[in-house]
């Protein structure tokens, strides 16, 4: 039924956008992490979207492959291998034997815009679903 | 909108039955048109069977689709509630005059 | 006898139905690289009787594409979430109309 698979798509749709958003505000917060756990300073993250076919699960069978509309995932998360940024901080605790010290590779203003269109995204994501469950309700309504 | 009513119109049959000398011929007739009538219900209601059935299968079927299925026999049933009970009082009413 | 009862308005809401999941589809995929906005031809799907057959999915013409190849314009998605919601808010009070009209005539035949 369209109007309840259009729900999980939305579902799906909020779900990505959360997910872009928690990595967006990792990478604001470690912006300036010169010392991870993993070695190293922080390594920039980003999310990578596809388009899901199989997060509509009420369609049936013929609707999914008719390509319908289809949900969004994580397909995965890009760490970036880019070298570090490299600055001339003698004293600093984690310079190397020439004094310098590894910075992420970051632009803060990137993210933060990035985080403003993750942040409409997912509230589209929200309207959708008033709009729908509006939709059902008013289908319920014919019973009187 | 315009709804063919024509279960009250077929009443009118009725009428021009009464005027038939023979009970059973009356009778004939009140068997056809509740017949009919039975026959729409069954199938109204059949219909609105399968379309529940696929809804919660999830076959495709919308939700707004299945209401108005269910929605239409139910008033089919009405409807034959009512051809029943003027036929069955038109043929009480013949019985009377037939004595 | 009431097989054809709100027939128009069934087909009508289902058709807004199935645009409704396109533009959740497009809505939930705005920043998927690549992906391209889908929809139904509304009109042409109306005039074509034949409710019970899932609409034809095309691709509009004229939106722009973004360098990553998406043409999600959110603005359009946002209106076409608003208008069909509107639509078949209508389509089902016309329904419940027709239904209602129907029941009132049965019960004023009680009294006959």
């Amino acid at each position: 039924m369209s109007l309840l698979s259009a729900l999980s798509i939305s579902a799906s749709g909020m779900s990505a956008q959360r997910q872009r958003t928690e990595l967006l505000v990792e990478n604001l917060a470690n912006s300036d992490t010169t010392r991870t756990p993993e070695g190293g300073p922080y390594r920039r993250k980003d999310a990578v979207f596809v388009s899901d076919p199989s997060a509509s699960q009420f369609s049936s069978l013929f609707e999914s492959e008719m390509g319908s509309g289809s949900g969004v995932r994580v397909s995965e998360v890009i760490t970036d291998k880019r070298d570090p940024e490299k600055r001339y901080l003698p004293g600093h605790p984690d310079a190397d034997k020439d004094g310098y010290v590894a910075y992420p590779r970051m632009n803060p203003a990137e993210d933060m815009v990035d985080l403003l269109g993750a942040s409409r995204g997912y509230q589209a994501n929200v309207s959708a679903v008033s709009a729908v469950k509006d939709m059902i309700q008013r289908s319920l309504d014919l019973f009187r | 909108m315009s709804m063919n009513i024509s279960g009250i119109s077929s009443l009118g049959q009725i009428k021009t039955d009464v005027a038939a000398p023979s009970a059973s011929d009356g009778g004939n007739s009140f068997k056809n048109i509740l017949n009919n009538a039975i026959g729409e219900v069954e199938s109204t209601r059949s219909a609105a069977a399968k379309s529940v059935e696929q809804f919660l299968s999830g076959n495709g079927e919308d939700l707004h689709s299945t209401i108005l299925a269910t929605q239409r026999a139910e008033l089919e049933f009405q409807m034959f509630m009512q051809v029943r009970n003027k036929v069955v009082s038109a043929y009480q009413e013949i019985m009377k005059m037939q004595m | 006898m009431f097989q054809g009862l709100a027939l128009n308005s069934e087909h009508y809401m289902s058709l807004l139905s199935a645009r409704q999941k396109l533009v959740a589809s497009n809505i939930a995929n705005a920043d998927t690289p690549g992906y391209h906005t889908q929809d139904i031809n509304f009109q042409t799907e109306f005039e074509n009787a034949l409710g019970s057959h899932t609409p034809t999915v095309i691709e509009p013409e004229g939106l722009t594409v973004k360098p990553d190849g998406n043409n999600v314009n959110i603005d359009r998605e946002a209106r076409l979430l608003a208008e069909n919601a509107l639509r078949f808010s209508i389509a089902s009070n016309f329904a419940r109309a027709e239904l209602n009209s129907v029941k009132t005539a049965i019960q004023e035949g009680k009294s006959v």
